[in-house]
């Protein structure tokens, strides 16, 4: 059986990262952090960025007074009670409908 | 003056216990005052205490183990058995959450439509936030191995700039699900769907900000050069601490964001 040399240099470098003697080993997690770690968050942002501008004309759903959402069985213990922590106006209904009226 | 014939750490008398369990006292029924009462205050007292109690317990251990010498092999490994058993809790603690959430998912009931996600929810499109707050946790995760590595070959200044940016990983993480949760069309009161959702990834945010507070705790012990190239076990706790937060993360995504989609 005949390995790569581009295989073997990977083990050996992936060995050498993993024993705690070898002082190689915070380099080859300083180059995984630089070349694929931040490039691939780069990435995504990039990615969110766009696909958030590409739905940046809001159309949110009309409103349906299901039973089965907006549940109010106790009251929240601030404010009037009928508002989630995280409650925006804008895309969170309220029991008997949207706060806001556009969009 | 006697001196221990034995390696282990018989620990001095201490109040942060005791403090301890009252603060626990103080901030669960207070917790259930303010829902039926109306008022604050015991939950107030009870948090100022387990701060307080958190603080100076930390402190001590601190101080017993990097200024008094105190960890000794033996006492760091029961140390590490420490840890590991108490994120084993942790792992039960968020098993109970994705049981509710594929209890209620696997077989929607009929008041929600029958199917999942119930009518009427729409759900955060998994390859936007979502995925970026995947990439940024993983890469935390790369930051904080290469801290742990420069640490063990005695870099110092790698191990701050590692570390540093592996809160900054983690501060951005908490941002952005921030963001999400005010931007969510869906809150935690709309029924199954939202309590599993916000419950879940609640506490995992919970998690986080702990998680980076403990690395932030590290970071400034770094800088004040409390750990040696062979000996910082705070340090492999904060670490193994915010993988499981990763690992936590990456369970969240697949069930809740991607397949509960």
């Amino acid at each position: 059986m005949s390995v790569s040399p581009a295989a073997l240099v990977a083990r050996r470098a992936l060995a050498a990262a993993s024993t705690s003697s070898h002082a190689g080993g915070a380099r080859t997690w300083k180059i995984l952090t630089f070349v694929l770690a931040i490039p691939a968050v780069a990435v995504c942002m990039a990615n969110a960025y766009m696909k958030m501008q590409e739905h940046s004309h809001h159309e949110r759903p009309e409103f349906v007074p299901y039973p089965h959402l907006r549940i109010r069985t106790k009251k929240f213990p601030w404010g009037d009670g009928n508002h989630s922590l995280f409650h925006n106006p804008q895309n969170n209904a309220l029991p008997d409908g949207y706060e806001t009226s556009h969009h | 003056m006697a001196h221990q014939a034995h390696a282990y750490h018989m620990v001095d008398p201490s109040p942060w216990p005791l403090t301890g369990a009252i603060a626990a006292l103080l901030m669960t029924s207070g917790l259930a005052v303010w829902f039926h009462q109306h008022s604050m205050i015991l939950m107030a007292i009870g948090t100022v205490l387990m701060l307080l109690t958190m603080y100076q317990w930390w402190r001590d251990i601190v101080r017993e183990g990097t200024f008094q010498g105190h960890h000794t092999p033996p006492v760091q490994k029961g140390l590490r058995y420490g840890m590991i058993l108490f994120i084993t809790s942790e792992v039960f603690f968020f098993l109970g959450f994705f049981w509710a959430f594929y209890h209620a998912s696997l077989a929607p009931t009929p008041e929600l439509g029958g199917c999942w996600p119930p009518t009427g929810i729409f759900t955060l499109d998994p390859l936007e936030v979502p995925l970026l707050n995947t990439a940024v946790l993983l890469a935390s995760g790369v930051t904080v191995t290469w801290a742990h590595h420069s640490m063990m070959g005695g870099d110092r200044k790698q191990a701050i700039q590692s570390l540093t940016m592996t809160i900054v990983l983690g501060f951005y993480f908490t941002v952005l699900q921030a963001m999400e949760y005010v931007d969510a069309p869906f809150t935690i009161g709309d029924g199954v769907y939202g309590a599993t959702f916000f419950v879940a990834t609640g506490f995992h945010g919970l998690h986080v900000m702990i998680g980076s507070i403990f690395l932030a705790v590290c970071l400034l012990r770094q800088i004040k050069h409390h750990f040696t190239s062979g000996h910082h076990f705070g340090f492999e706790a904060a670490a193994w601490y915010w993988h499981f937060v990763d690992v936590v993360w990456l369970f969240l995504y697949v069930s809740i964001y991607w397949w509960g989609s």
